[in-house]
């Protein structure tokens, strides 16, 4: 995260820490994916009790909004739950959160944030379309007449969720809603992930009609919130991505020291010194870039949307490069499925290929600049 | 874009600094001229202006500004410095004597005597002086210590023999910085020593160097029984090392602070910038609806405003304490490939167009980017890499020969 933090901040980066090494280390994503069970909810609620989900929620609602750094904040518990791959919900909750404590009527937010909050509420987020072009732009959905259909690919927690958040195009813009998973006309249907601890479905809504009171915020609207919420995605998964590299960096390093070929630490081979050389100086642009769009998206700051996109590209492209290098200098073991990388290299590849390719973002970066 | 002056947190001193500055300057000063090289020594004519330009700011009190005042300084903060850098924007400044000011002050400051800081600093900050640094030699730059121009000892002089190359500006220049081998048989970083040289004198011969885009800004010296006295001395007899690694930190530091003195490398910018030569390019080629094309100008949008964040982390890390000093040759080494990685992409971008042109332009830009960008001056690329893997992430050094070994027996490059 950047490189200075309030005092509340690094009391959060410690206690986080501290929290997922103890309770949610690697080896728990490892159990679930052995056992191909779904990240179990009263977990969930333990983990929301640490107050992630609520550092969007206000106060009256059970949340500490008010003193918290929003999206700053959570790129910090982003990056430590990176660290450890872990596999429960929470960027699909928190932008969840996000949405309607922004654009929620007083109902609204009386029903669903202190759920979210405490974790006994779970939602997933539902915009984009399906197919290879998928990811970045709402639009697969479409609504007319508060009667809404189409398909929602890549949804994360989308099996899990109780509450979906959905994002359709109308005819005057974008209308969001907010519908419990079990409404009549939705039906999900969970897709085998290589992320081997985060679950994805797409969600059918087949003539999904919903009352005005399932309406987020106004119908039609020109797209501002969706924007945000992407953006604060964006934040969460690239945060996210440092973790994964930091700590597959970290134990690839201590590797190299100890791991010795001819007759000396194979960290005092030039061929590997130097490629974890470069890899620090592009860790260390992306570090730059999450710090800066998180900030940048906490602010609401005129160049926010740009800024995500940059930490997406340097943080989509490096991730992954960076990860799969560390699982290279690792020989045989790397490959073994008894070694942890595997599952910081597969989570490192979803990130790079959700909510955007690094493609996708540089072409949205060209039309921000105005080409 | 926004550059953040730092105006409304003036105190009454640095006020009343900026004003002097500002008032100096009005008028005096050659304006800046977009698109104007900071250096080309091939421009005699720049290179004298830039002379005459630091001599009106040593007449307007303006000269030497963190220099003691004993010195000939100001013996101001870097406060101060910051503020002169705001008030210099409109103006082109002593660019060709940078390393008087960023090499050769610090240097003498860190070990000259009184008599050698009060006989050079003033005639460096008056622009009397040009100094050039005489490290590399032809046998060898990366492997600085292992250098072989000898300096021996006859009567009460000094006599140098050798070459030195790759000297920025050797041929302007009035003073050198010359580390030589005065003991061959003590371990190699043991037997050298610093000396002062003066650049036109019997037995040196200057000849520039012409580079692939054509510039002479490097030159070779040949030094043959080439005099200094016990006084040109820099720091110990036999320890040129540990001057030559101030002069080396000097030159670090000067890089990641922004070489050309008010060229605004240190201020922060409050927003991203977005490049605008890459989207200038596509509208040109007519390629602004091709989605590689786009893909293209969007991912050198973000190389280049990466170079700005990762650098600006760096320092920001560093002055605060939370990240090490070696930090900054991690930003710098991003720098340089985040640089490289764009100037790829623009190329491919321009395709054919890139390596021709109009037989009355200038050189064809894209491509000749690829032919031109290599990160090798002031330390290649590869010894960074050895440096951030060392000292940044603490891996072991590659085995070499020990450090007790003699120097003369050591293989080097010498001609034999
Ligand atoms: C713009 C510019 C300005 C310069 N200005 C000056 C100046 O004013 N004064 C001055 O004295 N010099 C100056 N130099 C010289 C510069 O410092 C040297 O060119 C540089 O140190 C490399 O030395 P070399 O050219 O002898 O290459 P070598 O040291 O021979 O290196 C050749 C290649 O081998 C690689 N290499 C060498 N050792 C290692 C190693 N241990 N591990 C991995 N790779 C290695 C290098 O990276 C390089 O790719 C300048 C150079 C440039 C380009």
């Amino acid at each position: 995260m950047d490189v200075v933090l309030s005092e509340n901040q690094t009391l959060l980066q410690q206690a986080t820490r501290r929290f997922v090494e103890q309770e949610h280390p690697v080896v728990q994503t490892r159990r679930l994916a052995d056992a191909k069970a779904a990240f179990p909810a009263e977990t969930w609620t333990q983990c929301a009790a640490q107050g992630w989900v609520a550092l969007f929620v206000p106060e009256q609602h059970g949340g500490m909004a008010g003193e918290a750094e929003g999206a700053v904040d959570a790129a910090i518990v982003a990056e430590e739950l990176g660290r450890q791959v872990f596999a429960g919900p929470f960027a699909s909750n928190a932008v969840a959160a996000f949405a309607i404590a922004n654009a929620g009527s007083d109902a609204q937010r009386a029903q669903f944030l202190p759920g979210l909050a405490s974790g006994e509420m779970q939602a997933a987020w539902c915009f984009a379309g399906t197919g290879p072009q998928a990811g970045l732009e709402p639009g697969a959905l479409t609504v007319s007449d508060n009667r809404f259909s189409g398909s929602a690919g890549f949804v994360e927690n989308g099996a899990n969720a109780g509450l979906l958040l959905v994002t359709a195009r109308d005819g005057q813009g974008l209308s969001q809603f907010v519908i419990p998973a079990d409404h009549p006309g939705v039906s999900v249907e969970p897709l085998r992930s290589l992320d081997l601890g985060r679950g994805y479905a797409t969600v059918r809504f087949d003539g999904v009609s919903v009352d005005n009171g399932a309406l987020l915020g106004q119908s039609g609207a020109p797209g501002g919130n969706f924007e945000r919420q992407l953006q604060l995605a964006l934040v969460l998964q690239c945060a996210e991505t440092i973790g994964l590299i930091d700590r597959a960096f970290e134990f690839t390093l201590e590797w190299v020291r100890q791991r010795h070929a001819f007759g000396r630490p194979i960290g005092s081979f030039q061929a590997l010194k130097h490629r974890l050389a470069d890899h620090t100086a592009e860790f260390e642009a992306a570090k730059a870039a999450v710090a800066y769009a998180a900030k940048a998206v906490h602010s609401s700051a005129s160049d926010a949307a740009i800024a995500v996109s940059i930490a997406k590209s340097q943080c989509g492209k490096q991730g992954v490069e960076i990860i799969r290098d560390c699982v290279q200098m690792h020989g045989g073991i790397g490959l073994t499925w008894e070694h942890d990388l595997h599952f910081y290299l597969r989570r490192a590849v979803a990130n790079q290929s959700l909510l955007g390719t690094p493609a996708m973002h540089h072409e949205r970066i060209a039309a921000l600049a105005g080409l | 874009m926004t550059l953040a002056t730092c105006e409304d947190r003036d105190t009454d001193e640095l006020r009343a600094f900026r004003l002097k500055a500002r008032e100096w300057m009005a008028g005096r000063l050659p304006p800046r001229i977009p698109g104007q090289p900071y250096m080309d020594w091939t421009d005699k004519e720049l290179v004298a202006a830039d002379r005459r330009t630091q001599r009106i700011l040593w007449d307007g009190g303006l000269a030497g500004i963190t220099v003691p005042k004993e010195y000939g300084g100001l013996g101001l903060t870097r406060q101060h410095e910051t503020v002169f850098g705001e008030e210099a924007a409109p103006y082109r400044l002593a660019w060709h004597l940078g390393n008087n000011y960023n090499i050769v002050q610090p240097v003498l400051l860190a070990h000259g005597t009184e008599e050698q800081k009060h006989k050079y600093i003033p005639r460096m900050l008056n622009g009397d002086h040009i100094w050039a640094q005489m490290t590399s030699e032809p046998s060898g730059g990366s492997d600085l210590f292992g250098l072989i121009t000898r300096a021996e000892k006859r009567g009460d002089k000094w006599y140098i023999n050798g070459s030195k190359i790759w000297t920025t500006g050797g041929e302007d220049s009035d003073m050198g910085l010359c580390l030589a081998r005065t003991d061959p048989t003590l371990p190699k970083h043991q037997g050298l020593t610093m000396f002062m040289v003066e650049m036109h004198q019997p037995g040196m011969t200057v000849r520039p160097l012409t580079l692939v885009n054509g510039t002479q800004d490097f030159c070779q010296e040949f030094l043959d029984d080439v005099e200094a006295s016990e006084d040109n001395i820099v720091g110990e007899i036999n320890g040129g090392w540990a001057v030559a690694t101030t002069q080396l930190a000097a030159e670090r530091s000067a890089t990641s602070r922004g070489w050309y003195i008010g060229v605004g490398a240190s201020l922060p910018r409050e927003r991203i910038e977005i490049a605008s030569h890459p989207v200038k390019l596509a509208h040109e080629l007519g390629l602004a609806e091709t989605q590689r094309a786009r893909q293209i100008v969007g991912e050198v949008i973000a190389l280049e405003a990466l170079r700005e964040l990762v650098a600006q982390r760096a320092s920001k890390g560093i002055d605060a304490g939370t990240l090490p000093p070696t930090t900054g040759g991690v930003a710098s080494l991003a720098s340089s490939t985040l640089n490289q990685r764009a100037s790829e992409l623009m190329t491919e971008l321009a395709g054919p167009c890139g390596v021709t042109g109009p037989a009355d332009g200038g050189e064809p830009e894209q491509g000749m980017d690829r032919v031109w960008l290599f990160r090798i001056g002031g330390g290649s690329a590869e010894m960074l890499r050895n440096t951030i893997s060392e000292r940044h992430l603490g891996l072991p050094r590659e085995p070499g020969p020990g450090k007790d070994v003699p120097f003369n027996q050591l293989r080097t490059n010498a001609a034999s």
